[in-house]
């Protein structure tokens, strides 16, 4: 028997394996998030390493169901005495909640096999991995002497264990590893200053290309450059892909189905009807190989499988968790999310993307005389996924008769995410991924509200 | 009270062991960050708990500057086996570069910095029962829920006790306790097809008395009353515009527009605006800001920062001249400016960087109906959301949750839907307005450092002309 002092710390599967065994002593219903990540960092800046940053960090989450109601806790002490402290604390919460129909902890049937590891990064060195962010700036540096300097660059990478197991006999293990590179090059000239930025992601040490993603960097940068006031008004927006991608993540909130029960999302009730354009179709897919959020299986447990969101413009289905979805009257869409073993359990996306059209790509912009959007900032503040409206902080270039005629300064652009689904005229053909894991093609969008320098008259 | 001596985190032999061995392979200096940190999150939705939950995070970062090189590593295996291995694996990080240690074998000998605590929370939340922060939700709830069309509402409380050892090569030892509270409600009206959601957050350093000053009952009532101002309004105008910004969470204007490009942080990496500007006129002569870690109790106040220097007030901007930095350890080696106790890290993951604390613009000689009474057409921002910015560029955007046409000098119908944006080296200038009521507002500000508590501020200020990001 362990004693007060006991401060020997277990391994994740030791830790779920206590917990499990005293709550099932406790006859307590519980459910256990168990992750282990080791990652570094390394950052270079004036042709030096600046920054290197390795960890290891652990913890377990826990979600205790009493009376039809859950209670969360975690701790990233994995001694006896801490694990039952918050075993404790997760029933005190729970008993402190309300209770919420169809609440249930449920054991799974068998995920999808699906390979997030590759070769993983036993035989790479600390060397390599700085070599990795060296030539970030090297190479974005040497690519124009108006790059003045890279403020923003790194490479990261980060291996994943993760262990779900609950009361009712389920228990699952998953391994990931993610690598990647950002660069974010300033471009000068004379008192103009401009950034853009670039990235890659992979799941294979070998698969990165830090030359590529620099130029990529530095050639966005170097666009920017001879930027001119943009105009005011209602003029038709081509949105890249990457750009529609960042949208799409600031709106995907909308699909959840937590959301949509407490009332908080526009398209709460509108199942089996056209919100978007017959162009537009949303898929969530957690099992694509290369997906920057892929996953075997949800939060809870739960085998993941692609869903069909929206279908030619049709709203086919939201985000479900096991109780968003049995109040729904259907089975999870193994879409349990939470942050980590700190958060709560929640409803979340996963690799979402706009499926691709069959407007060839240097097609979507042909004749176009307005706007192509290639960033927004500003999206956790100046987008709501309540009301679906939007006003944000806008990078890109005027298009005349199609052809990139000049970068634009600092403007905005606003409106409503679901009449921007609905105004949507043409789909490209090739997808790109966004940062946050949201992916969509080239758009062309009938017109979007610009704010720019000239004022309205 | 009475006060009892909590045991330190860690014990100096230990300490001393490991910042040794850390800096075995030749640094110049080695830091330990030991953390305990307890929180708690409730989620009410409809007058019921729906998220219970909080835990512990307990771990330690080892940071080594060779230079100005800075190798951060961190475990939450905090045990001496653990902690040995951490400083074992950060001196070999820069294996093939490192030299034997000069240092002799000896143990540190730790200058205690007793940091005296700016404030002492009464209601210690650690101290409080689940029940009495229930009651403060419910109160929240009660004062939002059915006013006029509100029909949703959610309450978060959040509060977060985190005890911090910082000891370094140098024999620094600081400890210290944060305490924060924090009480937000959002509401969403709804009428029809038209919704909008209100947002009214405000937070503290200090324990639940907090709730005796601010009450939960104010902050319901802000939230229903903001959702319900903006719930039929039409769009707003688009284009560049002059603008009235409200005081409190209005200063995060500021906060985008300049504090994140004076943080060394920014400066370091030659990608900041203002980097060269030191001494210079950057603002109007009526602006003069502040950054300040020594207000008693605020949301941002710093009893001794990650890097265990105490807190600072900082005076930024003096009548448009830029007098200071916002200054870390490696910022004042890269830069040659002086620490401000500007180190701030979200928790033990992140190696500190300088970052703000309470950041606000002072207080001017006018009333804010002057301000508004100088507009023939414009906009009266009255509460923000937030913002970010670029900081090699100075590009800025915020987003207004609350606005009003000004005409003729004289507020008119409410309008939705405005972002700000602009450039800080310019928008600066164009301040050219500042009124006497100076209040802060709290809120959450990301950056390379992690998510930290900060204060923004501001009385009502004048822009001569900014771009309103609207669609009307």
């Amino acid at each position: 028997m362990t004693g007060a002092l006991d401060t020997t710390q277990l391994g994740l599967d030791a830790a779920r394996r206590h917990l499990l065994d005293r709550a099932r002593e406790q006859g307590v219903a519980l459910e256990v998030y168990a992750q282990r990540e080791a990652a570094t960092a390394i950052e270079a800046h004036g042709g030096e390493v600046s920054e290197f940053k390795l960890s290891t960090r652990q913890g377990v989450g826990l979600r205790a169901l009493v009376g039809g109601a859950w209670g969360a806790a975690f701790t990233e002490n994995l001694s006896r005495p801490a694990l039952d402290r918050a075993l404790a604390r997760a029933v005190e919460n729970a008993q402190l909640s309300a209770p919420e129909p169809g609440a249930a902890l449920i054991a799974w049937g068998e995920p999808p096999s699906l390979d997030l590891y590759g070769e993983g990064l036993s035989g790479v060195t600390p060397e390599q991995k700085a070599q990795v962010a060296l030539t970030l700036e090297q190479a974005a540096r040497a690519h124009d002497p108006r790059v003045v300097s890279v403020p923003y660059l790194g490479y990261e990478d980060s291996q994943t264990e993760l262990l779900v197991g609950n009361t009712e006999g389920l228990s699952r293990e998953q391994r990931a590893l993610h690598a990647m590179t950002y660069a974010a090059p300033l471009a000068r000239d004379g008192e103009e200053n401009r950034m853009g930025s670039d990235w890659q992601f992979t799941r294979e040490f070998t698969a990165l290309d830090p030359t590529q993603t620099a130029l990529r960097a530095a050639e966005k940068s170097l666009a920017l450059l001879g930027a001119r006031p943009a105009p005011t008004g209602t003029f038709p927006v081509v949105i890249t892909g990457e750009c529609m991608a960042q949208l799409l993540g600031l709106f995907a909130p909308m699909f959840s189905g937590r959301m949509v029960e407490e009332g908080k999302s526009p398209l709460a009730g509108q199942l089996g009807q056209p919100v978007g354009s017959a162009l537009v179709t949303l898929v969530d897919d957690a099992t694509l190989p290369r997906g920057m959020s892929s996953r075997a299986f949800d939060a809870e447990g739960c085998p993941s499988a692609p869903l069909t969101l929206m279908a030619g413009g049709e709203l086919r289905a939201f985000f479900h968790n096991a109780q968003t979805a049995a109040r729904a009257g259907q089975a999870s869409t193994g879409h349990a999310a939470r942050q980590g073993y700190q958060g709560v359990v929640g409803v979340g996306r996963s690799n979402l993307f706009l499926q691709p059209g069959h407007t060839p790509d240097d097609e979507v912009t042909s004749g176009v005389t307005g706007v192509l959007l290639t960033s927004v900032s500003g999206g956790h503040a100046g987008a709501s996924p309540v009301t679906g409206d939007f006003s944000l902080q806008a990078e890109g270039f005027w298009l005349q008769d199609g052809v990139r005629a000049h970068p634009l300064e600092v403007f905005t652009v606003a409106g409503t995410f679901t009449d921007l689904l609905a105004q949507i005229e043409a789909v490209g053909e090739t997808l790109q991924w966004g940062w946050s894991g949201t992916g969509a093609p080239t758009v062309r969008v009938k017109g979007l509200a610009v704010a720019g320098g000239a004022p309205k008259a | 009270m009475t006060m009892t001596q909590t045991p330190s985190l860690l014990d100096p032999g230990l300490c001393a062991d490991v910042l040794h061995l850390a800096g075995s392979g030749g640094a110049d200096f080695a830091e330990l960050f030991v953390e305990d940190t307890h929180n708690t999150g409730y989620r009410l939705h409809q007058g019921e708990v729906r998220d219970a939950g909080g835990g512990n995070l307990f771990g330690a970062g080892l940071r080594l500057l060779y230079g100005t090189r800075v190798v951060y590593a961190y475990t939450n295996d905090v045990t001496p086996t653990g902690l040995r291995q951490l400083a074992g694996d950060v001196a070999r990080a820069r294996a093939g570069q490192g030299e034997v240690s000069r240092q002799g074998a000896g143990g540190l000998d730790f200058r205690r910095h007793d940091a005296r605590p700016l404030y002492v929370a009464q209601q210690h939340p650690l101290h409080a029962r689940a029940q009495d922060k229930l009651a403060l939700m419910r109160r929240a709830h009660h004062a939002a829920a059915g006013v006029g069309d509100v029909k949703t509402v959610d309450v978060n409380y959040l509060d977060r006790v985190q005890r911090v050892l910082i000891a370094n090569s140098e024999g620094l030892w600081a400890e210290d306790e944060r305490v924060w509270t924090r009480l937000m409600v959002s509401a969403i009206a709804q009428d029809g097809t038209w919704r909008e959601s209100g947002f009214y957050g405000p937070g503290a350093g200090q324990g639940l008395e907090f709730y005796d000053t601010v009450t939960p009952e104010a902050i319901g009532a802000e939230a229903a009353r903001m959702a319900g101002a903006m719930l039929r309004a039409g769009h707003a105008p688009a284009g560049k515009l002059p603008v009235v910004i409200g005081n409190e969470f209005g200063g995060v204007i500021f906060h985008e527009a300049c504090g994140h490009i004076l943080e060394t942080t920014a400066v370091e990496k030659n990608a900041s605006v203002f980097g060269d500007k030191l001494g210079q006129a950057i603002a109007h002569p009526c602006v003069s800001a502040t950054d300040d870690g020594t207000l008693p109790g605020a949301w941002g106040m710093v009893s001794v920062d990650d890097e265990g220097l105490p807190g600072q007030r900082t005076a930024l901007i003096e009548k448009g001249v830029l007098t200071s930095f916002m200054v870390d350890r490696v910022g004042e080696l890269k830069t040659g400016h002086r620490r401000t106790g500007s180190g701030r890290r979200q928790n033990y993951t992140f190696a500190p960087a300088s970052r703000m604390r309470s950041t606000f613009i002072e207080a001017g000689p006018q009333t804010p109906e002057e301000l508004i009474g100088q507009v023939e057409y414009g906009l009266y921002a009255r509460r923000m959301g937030g913002g970010s910015v670029t900081p090699g560029t100075g590009e800025y955007n915020f987003a207004v949750r609350e606005a009003y046409l000004i005409r003729g000098g004289e507020l008119a119908e409410p309008v939705k839907g405005a972002s700000l944006v602009g450039n800080g080296a310019q928008d600066l200038r164009n301040i050219v307005g500042v009124a006497n009521d100076l209040a802060l507002g709290q809120g959450m500000c990301g950056s390379v450092s992690g998510s930290i508590p900060t204060d923004v501020g501001q009385p009502h200020i004048l822009i001569s002309e900014i771009t309103v990001g609207g669609r009307a």
